[in-house]
Protein backbone atom coordinates (compact mmCIF):
# COMPACT_ATOMS: atom_id res chain seq x y z
CA UNK A 1 0.00 0.00 0.00
CA UNK A 2 1.35 3.70 -0.90
CA UNK A 3 2.26 5.40 1.92
CA UNK A 4 -0.23 8.46 1.74
CA UNK A 5 -2.50 5.73 1.56
CA UNK A 6 -2.05 3.98 4.73
CA UNK A 7 -1.63 6.95 6.37
CA UNK A 8 -4.81 7.96 5.29
CA UNK A 9 -6.17 4.43 6.23
CA UNK A 10 -4.75 5.09 9.84
CA UNK A 11 -5.80 8.51 10.50
CA UNK A 12 -9.26 7.06 8.94
CA UNK A 13 -9.16 4.15 11.36
CA UNK A 14 -7.80 6.19 14.14
CA UNK A 15 -10.89 8.99 13.60
CA UNK A 16 -13.56 6.35 13.11
CA UNK A 17 -12.27 4.83 16.96
CA UNK A 18 -12.36 8.13 18.35
CA UNK A 19 -15.03 9.51 17.28
CA UNK A 20 -17.35 6.66 18.32
CA UNK A 21 -15.24 6.10 21.64
CA UNK A 22 -15.59 9.94 22.36
CA UNK A 23 -16.55 12.47 19.95
CA UNK A 24 -19.15 11.10 18.86
CA UNK A 25 -20.59 10.74 22.46
CA UNK A 26 -19.68 14.50 23.19
CA UNK A 27 -21.72 15.43 20.16
CA UNK A 28 -24.49 13.54 20.62
CA UNK A 29 -25.33 14.72 24.15
CA UNK A 30 -24.19 18.18 23.96
CA UNK A 31 -27.73 19.67 23.26
CA UNK A 32 -28.97 18.09 26.13
CA UNK A 33 -26.23 19.43 28.37
CA UNK A 34 -27.20 22.63 27.43
CA UNK A 35 -24.11 24.32 25.99
CA UNK A 36 -25.82 27.38 24.25
CA UNK A 37 -27.05 28.19 27.73
CA UNK A 38 -23.86 28.56 29.19
CA UNK A 39 -22.36 30.44 25.97
CA UNK A 40 -19.50 27.50 25.69
CA UNK A 41 -21.01 26.89 22.05
CA UNK A 42 -18.25 26.06 19.28
CA UNK A 43 -15.12 28.54 18.67
CA UNK A 44 -16.75 29.24 15.33
CA UNK A 45 -19.42 31.24 16.80
CA UNK A 46 -18.05 32.57 19.58
CA UNK A 47 -14.29 33.18 19.11
CA UNK A 48 -14.61 36.59 18.32
CA UNK A 49 -15.44 37.40 21.69
CA UNK A 50 -13.48 35.07 23.80
CA UNK A 51 -10.10 36.69 25.22
CA UNK A 52 -7.52 34.14 26.89
CA UNK A 53 -8.91 35.33 30.12
CA UNK A 54 -12.34 33.73 29.18
CA UNK A 55 -11.29 31.32 28.33
CA UNK A 56 -9.97 29.94 31.07
CA UNK A 57 -13.52 31.22 33.15
CA UNK A 58 -15.03 28.73 30.54
CA UNK A 59 -12.83 26.15 31.34
CA UNK A 60 -13.28 26.23 35.22
CA UNK A 61 -17.07 26.38 34.82
CA UNK A 62 -16.87 23.64 32.43
CA UNK A 63 -14.57 21.46 35.18
CA UNK A 64 -16.90 22.36 38.46
CA UNK A 65 -20.04 22.40 36.59
CA UNK A 66 -20.46 19.58 33.89
CA UNK A 67 -21.19 16.15 34.13
CA UNK A 68 -18.15 13.94 32.51
CA UNK A 69 -16.11 10.74 32.80
CA UNK A 70 -12.93 10.80 31.36
CA UNK A 71 -9.98 8.81 31.49
CA UNK A 72 -6.34 10.70 31.30
CA UNK A 73 -2.34 10.08 31.55
CA UNK A 74 -0.75 11.84 33.91
CA UNK A 75 2.26 12.49 33.43
CA UNK A 76 4.92 14.23 36.92
CA UNK A 77 8.58 13.74 37.03
CA UNK A 78 9.36 10.50 34.56
CA UNK A 79 6.17 8.24 35.54
CA UNK A 80 3.19 7.98 33.88
CA UNK A 81 -0.28 6.34 35.20
CA UNK A 82 -3.89 6.09 33.92
CA UNK A 83 -6.62 7.72 36.14
CA UNK A 84 -10.10 8.23 35.37
CA UNK A 85 -12.23 11.01 36.52
CA UNK A 86 -16.24 11.08 36.49
CA UNK A 87 -18.15 14.26 37.51
CA UNK A 88 -21.08 15.41 37.92
CA UNK A 89 -23.31 18.23 39.28
CA UNK A 90 -26.80 17.24 40.22
CA UNK A 91 -29.49 19.15 42.24
CA UNK A 92 -26.46 21.69 43.13
CA UNK A 93 -24.51 18.76 44.73
CA UNK A 94 -21.31 17.86 43.86
CA UNK A 95 -20.10 13.91 43.08
CA UNK A 96 -16.55 13.07 42.11
CA UNK A 97 -14.36 10.01 41.68
CA UNK A 98 -10.68 10.34 41.18
CA UNK A 99 -9.14 6.61 40.58
CA UNK A 100 -5.91 5.22 39.72
CA UNK A 101 -6.46 2.67 37.46
CA UNK A 102 -2.67 0.98 37.61
CA UNK A 103 -0.81 2.12 40.15
CA UNK A 104 -1.96 2.48 44.48
CA UNK A 105 -5.69 1.68 43.45
CA UNK A 106 -6.16 4.79 45.27
CA UNK A 107 -9.72 6.19 44.94
CA UNK A 108 -10.92 10.04 45.68
CA UNK A 109 -14.91 10.16 45.89
CA UNK A 110 -16.55 13.12 46.91
CA UNK A 111 -20.53 13.37 47.58
CA UNK A 112 -21.81 16.61 48.75
CA UNK A 113 -20.25 17.48 51.67
CA UNK A 114 -18.68 14.28 52.06
CA UNK A 115 -15.22 13.47 51.06
CA UNK A 116 -13.45 9.75 51.01
CA UNK A 117 -10.04 9.03 50.22
CA UNK A 118 -9.41 5.38 49.97
CA UNK A 119 -5.52 4.21 50.50
CA UNK A 120 -5.55 0.67 49.58
CA UNK A 121 -2.01 0.58 50.29
CA UNK A 122 -2.28 1.72 53.35
CA UNK A 123 -5.40 -0.42 54.23
CA UNK A 124 -7.00 2.91 55.03
CA UNK A 125 -10.04 5.17 54.48
CA UNK A 126 -9.90 8.80 55.06
CA UNK A 127 -12.95 10.48 55.52
CA UNK A 128 -13.67 14.30 55.98
CA UNK A 129 -16.96 15.70 56.29
CA UNK A 130 -16.73 19.24 55.39
CA UNK A 131 -19.35 21.86 55.93
CA UNK A 132 -22.72 21.37 53.64
CA UNK A 133 -22.32 25.26 53.14
CA UNK A 134 -19.02 24.67 51.52
CA UNK A 135 -20.61 22.01 48.94
CA UNK A 136 -19.20 24.32 46.05
CA UNK A 137 -16.51 26.50 47.00
CA UNK A 138 -15.76 29.66 44.73
CA UNK A 139 -12.54 30.46 43.41
CA UNK A 140 -11.69 34.36 42.22
CA UNK A 141 -12.13 35.42 38.73
CA UNK A 142 -9.36 35.29 36.59
CA UNK A 143 -8.84 39.73 37.01
CA UNK A 144 -6.70 41.98 36.44
CA UNK A 145 -4.78 41.21 39.46
CA UNK A 146 -4.04 37.40 38.12
CA UNK A 147 -3.06 39.10 35.20
CA UNK A 148 -0.38 41.28 36.85
CA UNK A 149 1.09 37.87 37.83
CA UNK A 150 0.60 36.29 34.92
CA UNK A 151 0.83 36.07 31.27
CA UNK A 152 -1.92 34.93 29.93
CA UNK A 153 -2.44 34.46 26.41
CA UNK A 154 -3.69 32.54 23.06
CA UNK A 155 -0.33 30.58 21.70
CA UNK A 156 -2.53 28.78 19.29
CA UNK A 157 -5.51 26.81 17.40
CA UNK A 158 -5.08 23.39 17.25
CA UNK A 159 -6.20 19.91 16.52
CA UNK A 160 -5.85 17.29 19.37
CA UNK A 161 -7.35 14.29 19.18
CA UNK A 162 -9.56 15.32 16.35
CA UNK A 163 -10.91 18.36 18.57
CA UNK A 164 -10.21 21.98 17.87
CA UNK A 165 -8.68 23.53 21.16
CA UNK A 166 -7.69 26.86 22.01
CA UNK A 167 -3.75 26.88 22.92
CA UNK A 168 -3.99 29.02 26.40
CA UNK A 169 -0.69 29.78 27.97
CA UNK A 170 -0.42 31.30 31.52
CA UNK A 171 2.96 32.00 32.72
CA UNK A 172 3.94 33.43 35.84
CA UNK A 173 5.94 36.27 36.18
CA UNK A 174 7.59 35.34 39.06
CA UNK A 175 9.12 32.14 40.46
CA UNK A 176 6.55 32.29 43.53
CA UNK A 177 4.03 29.98 41.52
CA UNK A 178 3.40 28.05 38.67
CA UNK A 179 2.20 28.44 35.26
CA UNK A 180 -0.11 26.04 32.58
CA UNK A 181 -0.55 25.28 28.82
CA UNK A 182 -4.45 24.31 28.51
CA UNK A 183 -4.96 22.64 25.37
CA UNK A 184 -9.13 23.83 25.53
CA UNK A 185 -11.98 21.93 23.93
CA UNK A 186 -13.60 24.83 21.89
CA UNK A 187 -16.95 22.84 21.75
CA UNK A 188 -16.73 21.78 25.59
CA UNK A 189 -14.29 24.11 26.76
CA UNK A 190 -12.61 20.71 28.73
CA UNK A 191 -9.35 21.39 29.14
CA UNK A 192 -8.03 17.92 26.94
CA UNK A 193 -4.04 18.26 27.56
CA UNK A 194 -2.86 20.54 30.61
CA UNK A 195 0.84 21.06 31.43
CA UNK A 196 2.02 22.44 34.72
CA UNK A 197 5.20 24.39 33.86
CA UNK A 198 7.70 26.20 36.21
CA UNK A 199 8.81 29.98 36.49
CA UNK A 200 11.09 29.08 32.96
CA UNK A 201 8.65 26.96 30.98
CA UNK A 202 9.90 23.20 31.99
CA UNK A 203 6.93 21.14 31.55
CA UNK A 204 6.78 19.20 35.31
CA UNK A 205 3.36 17.50 34.91
CA UNK A 206 1.08 16.64 32.28
CA UNK A 207 -2.57 15.29 31.61
CA UNK A 208 -3.91 14.36 28.37
CA UNK A 209 -7.45 12.80 28.14
CA UNK A 210 -7.06 9.68 26.34
CA UNK A 211 -11.50 9.89 26.24
CA UNK A 212 -13.68 12.02 27.42
CA UNK A 213 -17.66 12.15 27.61
CA UNK A 214 -20.15 14.88 28.43
CA UNK A 215 -23.11 13.02 30.11
CA UNK A 216 -26.23 14.29 30.76
CA UNK A 217 -27.09 12.05 33.49
CA UNK A 218 -24.42 9.93 35.65
CA UNK A 219 -26.11 7.56 38.02
CA UNK A 220 -25.18 7.45 41.97
CA UNK A 221 -23.57 3.71 41.16
CA UNK A 222 -20.91 5.39 39.12
CA UNK A 223 -19.26 7.36 42.45
CA UNK A 224 -18.96 4.22 44.61
CA UNK A 225 -15.53 2.77 45.07
CA UNK A 226 -14.33 -0.30 43.51
CA UNK A 227 -11.47 -1.46 45.92
CA UNK A 228 -12.46 -3.78 48.85
CA UNK A 229 -11.95 -2.44 52.25
CA UNK A 230 -12.08 -5.45 53.90
CA UNK A 231 -9.45 -4.84 56.50
CA UNK A 232 -9.04 -1.20 56.04
CA UNK A 233 -8.75 1.47 59.26
CA UNK A 234 -11.76 3.84 58.55
CA UNK A 235 -10.73 7.82 60.11
CA UNK A 236 -13.13 10.19 60.19
CA UNK A 237 -13.95 13.55 61.39
CA UNK A 238 -17.32 12.92 63.11
CA UNK A 239 -17.12 15.85 65.15
CA UNK A 240 -19.23 18.67 63.40
CA UNK A 241 -16.45 20.95 61.79
CA UNK A 242 -18.71 23.96 62.80
CA UNK A 243 -18.57 23.01 66.37
CA UNK A 244 -14.22 22.89 66.84
CA UNK A 245 -12.94 24.92 68.62
CA UNK A 246 -10.33 26.81 67.44
CA UNK A 247 -6.83 25.30 67.97
CA UNK A 248 -5.89 28.26 69.57
CA UNK A 249 -6.59 31.28 71.26
CA UNK A 250 -4.52 33.36 68.71
CA UNK A 251 -5.78 34.71 65.80
CA UNK A 252 -3.20 33.37 63.08
CA UNK A 253 -2.13 35.84 60.22
CA UNK A 254 0.79 35.85 57.94
CA UNK A 255 3.16 38.47 58.20
CA UNK A 256 4.50 39.28 54.75
CA UNK A 257 3.33 36.94 51.65
CA UNK A 258 4.59 36.49 47.69
CA UNK A 259 3.54 39.13 46.02
CA UNK A 260 -0.29 38.91 44.79
CA UNK A 261 -1.57 36.50 47.34
CA UNK A 262 -4.04 37.11 50.05
CA UNK A 263 -5.56 35.10 52.49
CA UNK A 264 -9.18 34.10 51.27
CA UNK A 265 -10.30 31.92 54.09
CA UNK A 266 -9.54 31.06 58.00
CA UNK A 267 -11.51 29.10 60.54
CA UNK A 268 -11.01 25.82 62.81
CA UNK A 269 -11.71 22.20 61.61
CA UNK A 270 -11.27 19.20 62.65
CA UNK A 271 -9.50 16.57 60.03
CA UNK A 272 -9.81 12.66 59.91
CA UNK A 273 -8.15 10.91 62.77
CA UNK A 274 -8.05 13.55 65.13
CA UNK A 275 -10.20 14.98 67.86
CA UNK A 276 -7.98 18.03 67.99
CA UNK A 277 -9.03 21.32 66.38
CA UNK A 278 -6.88 22.38 63.40
CA UNK A 279 -6.66 25.93 62.34
CA UNK A 280 -6.58 26.34 58.63
CA UNK A 281 -5.87 29.35 57.00
CA UNK A 282 -6.30 29.48 52.80
CA UNK A 283 -4.30 32.10 50.74
CA UNK A 284 -4.94 32.49 46.77
CA UNK A 285 -3.28 34.68 44.03
CA UNK A 286 -6.21 34.27 41.98
CA UNK A 287 -4.96 30.96 40.42
CA UNK A 288 -2.47 29.07 42.99
CA UNK A 289 -3.78 28.40 46.31
CA UNK A 290 -1.59 27.31 49.21
CA UNK A 291 -3.31 26.19 52.86
CA UNK A 292 -1.86 26.61 56.01
CA UNK A 293 -2.77 24.32 58.97
CA UNK A 294 -1.95 25.53 62.63
CA UNK A 295 -2.29 22.54 65.34
CA UNK A 296 -1.33 22.25 68.82
CA UNK A 297 1.14 19.58 69.62
CA UNK A 298 4.87 20.62 67.61
CA UNK A 299 7.66 20.40 69.88
CA UNK A 300 11.20 22.15 69.10
CA UNK A 301 13.96 19.12 68.22
CA UNK A 302 16.71 18.63 70.36
CA UNK A 303 18.96 21.98 71.22
CA UNK A 304 15.78 24.09 70.46
CA UNK A 305 16.50 23.64 66.63
CA UNK A 306 12.88 23.80 65.10
CA UNK A 307 11.53 20.38 63.37
CA UNK A 308 11.46 21.94 59.84
CA UNK A 309 10.22 19.09 57.20
CA UNK A 310 9.18 19.22 53.15
CA UNK A 311 7.45 17.08 51.37
CA UNK A 312 6.06 16.74 47.61
CA UNK A 313 2.92 15.77 46.78
CA UNK A 314 3.91 15.19 42.74
CA UNK A 315 4.34 18.50 41.94
CA UNK A 316 2.56 20.18 44.59
CA UNK A 317 4.34 20.98 47.64
CA UNK A 318 4.36 20.94 51.53
CA UNK A 319 6.33 22.42 54.21
CA UNK A 320 6.39 21.93 57.85
CA UNK A 321 7.91 23.77 61.15
CA UNK A 322 7.03 24.61 64.69
CA UNK A 323 7.13 27.50 66.50
CA UNK A 324 6.39 28.27 69.67
CA UNK A 325 5.02 24.84 70.13
CA UNK A 326 2.46 24.81 67.32
CA UNK A 327 3.19 22.86 64.47
CA UNK A 328 1.94 25.40 61.13
CA UNK A 329 2.38 22.93 58.03
CA UNK A 330 1.68 24.68 54.29
CA UNK A 331 0.35 22.45 51.68
CA UNK A 332 -0.29 24.24 48.05
CA UNK A 333 0.55 23.26 44.35
CA UNK A 334 2.89 26.00 43.69
CA UNK A 335 6.95 25.89 44.05
CA UNK A 336 8.45 24.86 47.61
CA UNK A 337 9.52 27.82 48.12
CA UNK A 338 6.13 29.64 48.52
CA UNK A 339 4.92 27.03 50.68
CA UNK A 340 8.41 27.76 52.96
CA UNK A 341 8.08 31.77 52.67
CA UNK A 342 4.25 31.46 53.71
CA UNK A 343 4.77 28.69 56.91
CA UNK A 344 7.56 30.45 58.23
CA UNK A 345 5.90 34.18 57.95
CA UNK A 346 2.58 32.76 59.85
CA UNK A 347 2.24 34.01 63.59
CA UNK A 348 -0.45 34.57 66.26
CA UNK A 349 -1.71 37.80 66.02
CA UNK A 350 -2.76 38.50 69.33
CA UNK A 351 -3.49 36.90 72.41
CA UNK A 352 -7.60 36.82 72.66
CA UNK A 353 -9.66 35.52 74.20
CA UNK A 354 -11.41 32.16 72.64
CA UNK A 355 -14.65 33.73 72.39
CA UNK A 356 -13.00 36.12 70.45
CA UNK A 357 -11.66 34.24 67.98
CA UNK A 358 -13.95 31.23 67.22
CA UNK A 359 -15.26 32.12 64.36
CA UNK A 360 -16.83 29.44 62.37
CA UNK A 361 -15.57 28.06 58.54
CA UNK A 362 -18.33 28.37 57.22
CA UNK A 363 -19.19 31.66 58.48
CA UNK A 364 -16.28 33.23 57.82
CA UNK A 365 -16.08 35.70 55.05
CA UNK A 366 -13.67 35.45 52.18
CA UNK A 367 -11.48 37.69 52.27
CA UNK A 368 -12.02 38.30 48.14
CA UNK A 369 -14.31 37.89 45.72
CA UNK A 370 -16.01 34.18 44.58
CA UNK A 371 -18.14 33.28 41.67
CA UNK B 1 -12.68 -10.09 25.89
CA UNK B 2 -11.96 -12.73 23.42
CA UNK B 3 -8.59 -13.26 21.39
CA UNK B 4 -9.87 -12.56 18.26
CA UNK B 5 -11.51 -9.03 19.32
CA UNK B 6 -7.83 -7.98 20.60
CA UNK B 7 -6.36 -9.20 17.90
CA UNK B 8 -8.76 -6.83 15.69
CA UNK B 9 -8.49 -4.06 17.97
CA UNK B 10 -4.79 -3.83 17.85
CA UNK B 11 -4.84 -4.40 13.72
CA UNK B 12 -6.93 -1.13 13.90
CA UNK B 13 -4.19 0.33 16.22
CA UNK B 14 -1.54 -1.03 13.62
CA UNK B 15 -2.88 0.20 10.63
CA UNK B 16 -3.56 -3.28 9.41
CA UNK B 17 -7.03 -3.41 9.45
CA UNK B 18 -9.74 -3.72 6.72
CA UNK B 19 -11.97 -0.85 6.11
CA UNK B 20 -14.85 -2.55 6.31
CA UNK B 21 -13.98 -4.43 9.34
CA UNK B 22 -12.64 -1.11 11.18
CA UNK B 23 -16.07 0.05 10.54
CA UNK B 24 -17.95 -3.11 12.09
CA UNK B 25 -15.36 -2.95 15.28
CA UNK B 26 -16.10 1.13 15.50
CA UNK B 27 -19.51 0.22 15.70
CA UNK B 28 -19.11 -2.72 18.31
CA UNK B 29 -16.60 -0.25 20.19
CA UNK B 30 -19.71 2.39 20.64
CA UNK B 31 -21.99 -0.36 22.74
CA UNK B 32 -19.49 -2.66 24.30
CA UNK B 33 -17.77 -1.14 27.19
CA UNK B 34 -15.13 -3.21 27.98
CA UNK B 35 -13.64 -2.86 24.20
CA UNK B 36 -13.99 0.72 24.97
CA UNK B 37 -12.02 0.49 27.93
CA UNK B 38 -9.38 -1.97 26.22
CA UNK B 39 -9.29 0.95 23.57
CA UNK B 40 -9.08 4.17 25.88
CA UNK B 41 -6.19 2.40 27.35
CA UNK B 42 -4.57 1.92 24.01
CA UNK B 43 -5.08 5.23 23.58
CA UNK B 44 -3.91 6.97 26.55
CA UNK B 45 -0.56 4.48 26.29
CA UNK B 46 0.04 5.58 22.75
CA UNK B 47 -0.48 9.21 23.80
CA UNK B 48 1.88 9.05 26.48
CA UNK B 49 4.34 7.54 24.41
CA UNK B 50 4.26 10.32 21.49
CA UNK B 51 4.27 13.11 23.86
CA UNK B 52 6.78 11.72 26.48
CA UNK B 53 10.04 10.07 25.25
CA UNK B 54 11.78 8.87 28.57
CA UNK B 55 8.86 7.67 30.19
CA UNK B 56 9.12 5.41 33.33
CA UNK B 57 6.02 3.10 34.09
CA UNK B 58 5.04 2.77 37.92
CA UNK B 59 7.45 0.69 39.43
CA UNK B 60 4.67 -1.96 40.27
CA UNK B 61 3.74 -2.46 36.86
CA UNK B 62 7.82 -2.77 35.40
CA UNK B 63 7.90 -5.94 37.53
CA UNK B 64 4.74 -7.32 35.88
CA UNK B 65 6.09 -6.53 32.57
CA UNK B 66 9.69 -7.93 33.43
CA UNK B 67 7.87 -11.60 33.82
CA UNK B 68 6.22 -11.27 30.89
CA UNK B 69 9.07 -10.26 29.11
CA UNK B 70 10.86 -13.03 30.18
CA UNK B 71 8.71 -15.79 29.91
CA UNK B 72 8.19 -14.59 25.90
CA UNK B 73 10.66 -15.64 23.68
CA UNK B 74 9.60 -12.40 21.27
CA UNK B 75 9.93 -10.00 23.73
CA UNK B 76 13.03 -10.98 25.19
CA UNK B 77 14.45 -11.17 21.58
CA UNK B 78 13.40 -8.07 20.78
CA UNK B 79 14.64 -6.57 24.08
CA UNK B 80 18.02 -7.92 23.18
CA UNK B 81 18.10 -6.62 19.66
CA UNK B 82 16.67 -2.84 21.62
CA UNK B 83 14.56 -3.11 18.89
CA UNK B 84 10.82 -3.17 19.70
CA UNK B 85 8.32 -5.90 17.33
CA UNK B 86 6.64 -3.73 14.38
CA UNK B 87 3.41 -4.71 15.19
CA UNK B 88 3.57 -3.68 18.78
CA UNK B 89 0.55 -3.63 20.35
CA UNK B 90 -0.15 -7.49 19.16
CA UNK B 91 -1.22 -9.70 22.16
CA UNK B 92 1.28 -11.79 22.42
CA UNK B 93 1.03 -15.74 23.10
CA UNK B 94 -2.68 -14.83 25.35
CA UNK B 95 -0.77 -12.43 27.76
CA UNK B 96 -2.72 -10.13 29.63
CA UNK B 97 -2.47 -7.01 26.47
CA UNK B 98 -2.50 -4.16 28.97
CA UNK B 99 0.92 -6.00 30.37
CA UNK B 100 2.19 -6.57 26.96
CA UNK B 101 1.61 -3.24 25.15
CA UNK B 102 3.19 -1.91 28.73
CA UNK B 103 6.59 -4.30 28.44
CA UNK B 104 6.91 -3.12 24.25
CA UNK B 105 6.54 0.62 25.10
CA UNK B 106 9.27 0.32 27.20
CA UNK B 107 11.68 -1.30 24.45
CA UNK B 108 10.57 1.09 22.40
CA UNK B 109 11.64 4.13 24.82
CA UNK B 110 15.15 2.00 25.64
CA UNK B 111 15.64 2.56 21.67
CA UNK B 112 15.09 5.80 21.87
CA UNK B 113 16.12 7.60 25.00
CA UNK B 114 16.82 10.94 25.08
CA UNK B 115 19.86 12.29 27.46
CA UNK B 116 19.20 12.38 30.61
CA UNK B 117 16.09 10.45 30.87
CA UNK B 118 15.31 7.79 33.08
CA UNK B 119 13.45 4.90 31.62
CA UNK B 120 12.45 1.21 33.52
CA UNK B 121 15.22 -0.66 32.79
CA UNK B 122 17.08 -0.80 35.67
CA UNK B 123 13.35 -1.93 37.11
CA UNK B 124 13.17 -4.45 35.12
CA UNK B 125 16.34 -6.50 35.73
CA UNK B 126 15.70 -5.44 39.45
CA UNK B 127 13.25 -8.13 39.96
CA UNK B 128 14.26 -11.49 40.78
CA UNK B 129 12.23 -14.03 38.52
CA UNK B 130 12.27 -16.44 41.10
CA UNK B 131 10.47 -14.47 43.53
CA UNK B 132 7.10 -13.61 41.66
CA UNK B 133 6.01 -16.46 39.33
CA UNK B 134 4.83 -15.62 35.86
CA UNK B 135 1.33 -16.84 35.59
CA UNK B 136 0.39 -15.06 39.46
CA UNK B 137 1.85 -11.97 37.41
CA UNK B 138 -0.44 -12.44 34.53
CA UNK B 139 -3.37 -13.27 36.57
CA UNK B 140 -2.46 -9.80 38.20
CA UNK B 141 -2.01 -7.88 35.09
CA UNK B 142 -5.09 -9.22 33.37
CA UNK B 143 -7.10 -8.49 36.28
CA UNK B 144 -6.43 -4.35 35.88
CA UNK B 145 -8.29 -4.66 32.28
CA UNK B 146 -11.87 -3.93 34.66
CA UNK B 147 -12.33 -5.73 37.61
CA UNK B 148 -15.67 -5.24 40.03
CA UNK B 149 -13.18 -5.33 43.29
CA UNK B 150 -10.06 -5.60 44.04
CA UNK B 151 -7.42 -5.56 46.77
CA UNK B 152 -4.19 -4.06 46.57
CA UNK B 153 -1.07 -5.31 48.27
CA UNK B 154 -0.20 -2.68 51.24
CA UNK B 155 3.33 -1.11 50.69
CA UNK B 156 6.38 -2.95 51.99
CA UNK B 157 8.67 -0.60 51.62
CA UNK B 158 9.63 2.09 54.41
CA UNK B 159 7.71 5.08 54.62
CA UNK B 160 10.21 7.88 54.15
CA UNK B 161 7.47 10.79 53.99
CA UNK B 162 8.51 12.89 57.16
CA UNK B 163 5.12 14.18 57.72
CA UNK B 164 3.44 11.10 58.41
CA UNK B 165 1.57 10.26 55.39
CA UNK B 166 -2.04 9.42 56.79
CA UNK B 167 -1.64 13.61 58.20
CA UNK B 168 -0.13 14.54 55.16
CA UNK B 169 -3.27 13.09 53.49
CA UNK B 170 -5.67 14.73 55.67
CA UNK B 171 -3.86 17.95 54.54
CA UNK B 172 -3.66 17.91 50.93
CA UNK B 173 -7.77 16.34 51.28
CA UNK B 174 -8.63 19.73 53.41
CA UNK B 175 -6.80 22.09 51.24
CA UNK B 176 -8.12 20.67 47.79
CA UNK B 177 -11.33 21.64 48.87
CA UNK B 178 -10.15 25.73 48.46
CA UNK B 179 -8.32 24.75 45.01
CA UNK B 180 -9.24 25.80 41.73
CA UNK B 181 -10.11 23.70 39.61
CA UNK B 182 -7.66 23.02 37.29
CA UNK B 183 -4.77 22.62 40.13
CA UNK B 184 -7.43 20.87 42.16
CA UNK B 185 -7.35 18.07 39.65
CA UNK B 186 -3.22 18.44 39.47
CA UNK B 187 -3.63 18.08 43.18
CA UNK B 188 -5.30 15.35 43.54
CA UNK B 189 -4.25 13.41 40.55
CA UNK B 190 -0.56 13.45 42.25
CA UNK B 191 -1.82 12.30 45.15
CA UNK B 192 -3.59 9.25 43.55
CA UNK B 193 -0.40 8.04 41.79
CA UNK B 194 2.67 8.95 43.72
CA UNK B 195 3.55 8.24 47.07
CA UNK B 196 4.23 11.60 48.95
CA UNK B 197 8.01 11.70 48.29
CA UNK B 198 9.66 13.76 51.05
CA UNK B 199 12.35 16.41 50.29
CA UNK B 200 14.24 16.86 53.75
CA UNK B 201 14.13 16.39 56.75
CA UNK B 202 15.89 19.61 56.49
CA UNK B 203 17.14 20.61 60.29
CA UNK B 204 17.69 24.84 60.17
CA UNK B 205 17.70 26.84 63.67
CA UNK B 206 14.71 28.62 64.77
CA UNK B 207 16.20 31.96 63.88
CA UNK B 208 16.50 30.54 60.29
CA UNK B 209 12.90 29.16 60.29
CA UNK B 210 11.18 32.56 60.84
CA UNK B 211 12.94 33.88 57.98
CA UNK B 212 11.47 34.14 54.38
CA UNK B 213 14.40 32.72 52.13
CA UNK B 214 16.87 34.96 50.77
CA UNK B 215 15.61 36.62 47.43
CA UNK B 216 12.20 36.31 48.70
CA UNK B 217 10.98 39.55 48.12
CA UNK B 218 7.18 39.43 49.94
CA UNK B 219 5.17 41.68 50.80
CA UNK B 220 2.98 42.89 53.96
CA UNK B 221 -0.44 41.37 53.77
Amino acid sequence: MPRAARSNERLRALALAWAVAAAGALAALEPVCGYAAEGDSPARKAAPAATPAEWLERMNRALTRRNYDGTFSHWQGGTVETLRIIHRLQDGQVAERLVSLDGSGREFIRNGSSLACYLPDRRTVLVEQRPAQESLVGFPAVDSQAASLYDIRELARMRLNRRDTHVISVSPRDEFRYGYRLWIDDSTAMPIKTQLCDSDGHVIEQLVFGSLTMQAHIPDSEFRPEVSTDGFQWLRNDAAPLAAAPASAAVWRALKLPPGFRMMMRGPQTLPGSTAPVDHLVFSDGLASVSVFVETGGAAGPGGVAEVRSARVGSSSAFSTVSNGYKITAVGEVPPATVRFIATQVRAETAATPAATATPAAATTPAASRR
Amino acid sequence: MNEELDSQLSAMFDDELATAECELLARRLSRDTELRARWERYAVIAAAIRAERGVRLNARVARRVSVIVGAEPALAAAAASGHAPRRWLRPVAGAAVAASVAAVSILWLRGHTVPGAVVAAPELAAVPASRVTAPAVVRAAARTAGPDSYVVPPATRGATAIVPATELANYVVAHSTFSPPVARRNLLSSFMTSEPGAAGPIALSTDGAQDPPRDAKGSAQ
